[in-house]
């Protein structure tokens, strides 16, 4: 017994000491455990506004067309081009400025203003197309986001529209697609949500492009056309679509993936907005010029 | 070139998505398709376990994964979710059944909610696979026959083995033991005079002794 006491003596002398230790260290484990979740948190938090501000970083849902290797590849491809030139949050129905690179245009360089009425394509190939209206001829260029020719994509108008897609803008009067050549940067105030344009657009007569009746639009005016257009398009509906989970399931990404993804490109891409704010704030603050 | 669709999260499935969905023929077209789905949808989670032709089997349990896991992401307040279950749940007492019934039990489960078994073919008859779709945590007996009590299976040889092992090294150290004794106490004593006694004991201590042991070693 007395053997076995002074065996466990040492042990209590240090007891003290290694307790504090223990309890040190598992203080700095519970707190680096805590600030690991609350960063799971805050990631898990942002991850719904970063697939929609930034939607070509998730990958095309087909499965044939997946490939993690190079999906991520891309991803920093994207990461890395983003550093040199700033992409700004835009969306369909925002109005950008792009000046690109043309070796015809005088001065080597070509800036086009125009609404966003398209955004397609994942990865690097990612794409939007510019509409505007120019001496009474409807333009439309489609860019490459990450095409090395672009020098400059100003979002002049951050805003979106009832619709995924302003197609339908070829087939509207001009003046819904004409914008200003020299427009100015209309700037938001700091953490407002982004603004719907809630203009509804009166299509010309047909013939269209489209049969915009069968698209179920809701930024257009009444389409005025005779009864049998509407039946047709009565029949030609598909309203048990919406309930197929699978097909649903199979055109997006799931969260678990969009949160793998994510979290790979978060801290960079967060860096570069921060850059972004900083820079916005030096552009609103104008210096007061003396007056004679 | 597509993007994905960012509108609505879903939560990733437990079991292997396919890269496409069968047609299943039908003269209804689509919509046949998927309201011949939800009939079995339906008796699926009415009944808890179905037997089916395999396709479909396969089929329906992809569609009640997905119902499942969106019941369990947004609960029964998200209007797109009630919609789907009010589409997919043909009897409506089963709407309740999936809130409160279903979900409960599948909301802590990291595996997939619904278990896909072949069936035998029916001899004569069709020649197409059959199926047993149901879900998991069912009431019902297991299909899959209970392996853990089987003598024969490999591991449970090998334990009988190793007990065997176990009981002769320590009838090997309890005699041992004994030996050591004796020799201590037969150089007092004279020869030949308590022997069989002496053997008899020991032997009785030996019997307690390994049933401790046994004891012990099954707890």
């Amino acid at each position: 017994m007395f053997s076995i006491i002074s065996k466990c003596r040492p042990l209590t002398q240090f007891s003290d000491v290694s307790k504090t230790l223990i309890a040190l260290s598992s203080q700095s484990t519970a707190v680096l455990k805590e600030k690991s979740l609350r960063e799971k948190d805050v990631l898990k938090k942002q991850i719904p506004e970063c697939r929609h501000v930034y939607p070509e970083f998730l990958p095309d849902p087909k499965v044939e067309f997946r490939n993690v290797i190079r999906e991520k590849l891309e991803r920093s491809d994207m990461v890395a081009r983003r550093t040199q030139i700033d992409i700004g949050e835009f969306y369909v129905g925002s109005v950008l400025a792009v000046t690109s690179s043309d070796r015809h245009a005088p001065g080597k360089t070509h800036r086009f203003v125009g609404i966003c009425i398209q955004r397609e394509g994942c990865g690097l190939r990612a794409s939007f197309i510019l509409r505007n209206v120019v001496d009474h001829q409807g333009v439309e260029i489609l860019y490459h986001m990450y095409d090395p020719t672009i020098h400059k994509v100003e979002v002049l108008r951050l805003e979106k529209r009832l619709d995924d897609k302003l197609l339908y803008l070829r087939d509207a009067l001009p003046e819904y697609s004409t914008f200003d050549l020299n427009m100015d940067v209309e700037i938001l105030p700091e953490g407002a949500p982004i603004p719907v344009n809630p203009i509804k657009v009166k299509l010309k007569l047909r013939p269209w492009l489209e049969r915009w009746e069968r698209q179920n639009l809701m930024g257009v005016q009444d389409l005025e056309l005779p009864e049998r257009f509407y039946i047709r398009a009565k029949e030609r509906e598909t309203p048990w679509e919406k309930y197929d989970l699978m097909k649903e399931y199979m055109r997006t990404i799931p969260e678990e993936e969009q949160l793998e993804i994510f979290s790979g490109v978060q801290n960079e891409l967060h860096k570069l907005e921060s850059q972004r704010k900083k820079m916005k704030r030096k552009r609103i603050f104008i210096k007061p010029s003396k007056l004679a | 070139m597509n993007q994905a669709e960012v509108s609505k999260l879903v939560s990733q499935l437990r079991i292997p998505a396919p890269s496409r969905l069968r047609k299943f023929r039908n003269p209804r077209g689509p919509e046949g398709r998927l309201d011949s789905l939800r009939k079995t949808v339906t008796a699926l989670v009415k009944h808890e376990r179905i037997e089916l032709n395999f396709p479909r089997a396969h089929e329906t349990r992809l569609y009640a994964e997905r119902l499942i896991s969106d019941a369990i992401r947004y609960g029964d307040c998200h209007k797109t979710t009630m919609e789907m279950a009010d589409y997919w749940l043909m009897e409506k007492q089963l709407v309740h059944k999936l809130f409160k019934v279903l979900v409960p039990r599948y909301e802590n489960y990291n595996i997939s909610y619904t278990r896909l078994l072949k069936a035998p073919r029916p001899y004569p008859g069709h020649e197409i696979d059959k199926g047993v779709l149901e879900l998991r945590g069912n009431p019902y007996p297991s299909l899959l026959p209970d392996t853990s009590s089987n003598k024969n299976l490999i591991h449970n040889v090998l334990l009988e083995e190793a007990k065997k092992a176990y009981r002769t090294r320590k009838y090997a150290e309890i005699a041992a033991r004994i030996d050591a004794a004796e020799s201590a106490v037969g150089l007092s004593k004279p020869e030949g005079v308590e022997d069989v006694a002496d053997k008899w004991e020991p032997a009785q201590k030996n019997d307690e002794l390994l049933n401790g042991g046994d004891e012990n070693k099954n707890t």
